[in-house]
C-alpha cells in the first residue's frame, strides 16, 4: 500500500511538472501576412 | 500556344488514336512513322524514356530536337550529343519539361536577383501522364544524385523527407530525394552553385511500393501539379538572401508550355547549336520565362516569411523548418 501511494505521488508530481513545462511556452503567433503572390515577369 | 504561331504540326504516336486525338485538339497531320518527322524543323520528343537514340537520329538528320526526358542516364547520354549537334548546326534541348526544364528557367530568373548563387533546391509535385507517373515511381527507388559542396553525392531515393509548400491550391506536400536529372542539368547551368538538390512529392504508399511494380495504373491524363525553386545566395550588398518561386497547374500543360516554348525558340533561331540546357543562357531564359507566362503558366513568388523568422535566422522559407514558425504557404 505504501509503495502504491509513493508511485501515485511520483506520477502526480511528474504530471504537474510536465503540465507546467507544456503550458509555459507561448506557442508562437502565426504570420499575419505573406504567402504566394503572382510573379512579375519582365518584358523580354 | 502553338496555334497562335504560324507553325505546321505533324504528330506521331505509337497509339494512332492518340495522334488523331492530338490532331483533333490542336490541328496538324498524323504521320505514319517516326522517320517521317525528319522533314520537320523541330521535333519534340515526349515519348517514354529512353530518348537518346531517337534524339541522335534526328540530330544527324539536321533537325532541332526538344526532349522532355528526365531520366538521369538518358539525360547523360543526350548531353554527349553536343559535338554532333554543333557539327550539324542544330540545337538539342535536354530536359524541356517541368523538372528539369521550368526549374532551370525559374532558377535563372532568381539568380538574376543575386550577385552569387550558392544553393539551388527544387521540388516537384504531380505527374503529367502514365509514362511520367512510372518515372516518378522508379525515381523513388533509384539513387538520387545531388551536388554538395563541390562534389556529387548519392543518396537513396525516398530519403530526406522535407515538407515543402507549393503554390495554392496544392499547398504542403512531403517531398523526398529521387533519381531525377535536375541536379545534373542545373549544375551545367549554374556551375558555381555549391549545393543543388531535387526532390519529388510522394505519399507513404509511393515510398512503400517504390521497389515493387506499380500497384494501380497511373492516371491517363495526369493530374494537377506544381514546382518550386529555391535559390539562396548573396545579394549585391553581401546580405544572405533566399528567393523562392513556383508554378502550378495541370502538370501536362506546364510541361507542354515549356516544351512548346523551347521548340519555338529553336525555330526562331534563339538557341545556339549544340546541347541546350534550361537556365544556362541569359537571353534564352529571359525569353522562355516570358513565353511560358504568356502560354498561361501561373508563376508565383513566395513572400510569406514572418518578421520573427527573418530576424537572425537562416531557415528556409516555405519548407518544414520555417513553417513550424510561419505555418503558412
Amino acid at each position: 500500500m505504501k509503495l502504491l501511494r509513493r508511485a501515485l505521488l511520483a506520477l502526480s508530481l511528474a504530471s504537474i511538472l510536465a503540465g507546467g513545462l507544456r503550458l509555459r511556452g507561448k506557442g508562437g503567433v502565426p504570420p499575419q501576412q505573406g504567402g504566394w503572390r503572382e510573379l512579375r515577369v519582365p518584358r523580354s | 500556344m502553338l496555334r497562335s504561331f504560324p507553325v505546321r504540326l505533324a504528330w506521331f504516336d505509337l497509339d494512332p488514336l492518340a495522334a488523331r486525338r492530338a490532331v483533333t485538339n490542336h490541328g496538324g497531320i498524323v504521320v505514319e512513322s517516326v522517320g517521317d518527322l525528319v522533314a520537320a524543323d523541330v521535333v519534340i520528343v515526349a515519348v517514354p524514356s529512353p530518348h537518346a537514340e531517337c534524339v541522335a537520329t534526328f540530330t544527324e538528320e539536321g533537325v532541332h530536337v526538344v526532349s522532355l526526358a528526365d531520366d538521369p542516364t538518358d539525360i547523360a547520354a543526350m548531353l554527349s550529343e553536343h559535338a554532333t549537334a554543333k557539327d550539324h548546326g542544330v540545337s538539342v534541348v535536354v530536359g524541356a519539361g517541368v523538372s528539369p526544364g521550368l526549374t532551370g528557367v525559374l532558377a535563372h530568373h532568381l539568380g538574376e536577383r543575386l550577385s552569387i548563387v550558392d544553393e539551388i533546391h527544387v521540388a516537384m509535385h504531380g505527374t503529367a501522364g502514365p509514362a511520367c507517373a512510372r518515372r516518378h515511381h522508379d525515381a523513388l527507388a533509384g539513387r538520387a544524385v545531388g551536388w554538395h559542396d563541390g562534389e556529387w553525392v548519392e543518396r537513396p531515393g525516398g530519403s530526406g523527407r522535407e515538407l515543402c509548400w507549393f503554390p495554392e491550391p496544392i499547398g504542403p506536400a512531403d517531398c523526398y530525394r529521387a533519381a531525377v536529372a535536375d541536379p545534373l542539368l542545373l549544375h551545367l547551368a549554374f556551375p558555381d552553385a555549391e549545393r543543388i538538390s531535387a526532390r519529388v512529392s510522394a505519399t507513404r504508399r509511393d515510398r512503400l511500393t517504390a521497389r515493387l511494380p506499380m500497384l494501380s495504373p497511373p492516371h491517363r491524363d495526369g493530374d494537377r501539379g506544381g514546382v518550386r525553386v529555391e535559390v539562396r545566395g548573396a545579394a549585391a550588398d553581401g546580405a544572405r538572401v533566399t528567393h523562392l518561386v513556383g508554378a502550378e497547374g495541370r502538370t501536362a500543360d506546364l510541361a507542354g508550355a515549356v516544351a512548346g516554348s523551347f521548340a519555338l525558340a529553336c525555330a526562331a533561331g534563339r538557341t545556339a547549336a549544340g546541347v541546350v540546357v534550361a537556365g544556362a543562357d541569359h537571353e534564352l531564359s529571359t525569353w522562355m520565362l516570358r513565353s511560358v507566362a504568356d502560354a498561361g503558366v501561373r508563376l508565383r513568388e513566395y513572400t510569406g516569411v514572418a518578421s520573427s523568422v527573418v530576424a537572425g535566422s537562416t531557415e528556409r522559407p516555405g519548407s518544414t523548418e520555417s513553417n513550424r514558425s510561419t505555418g503558412v504557404s
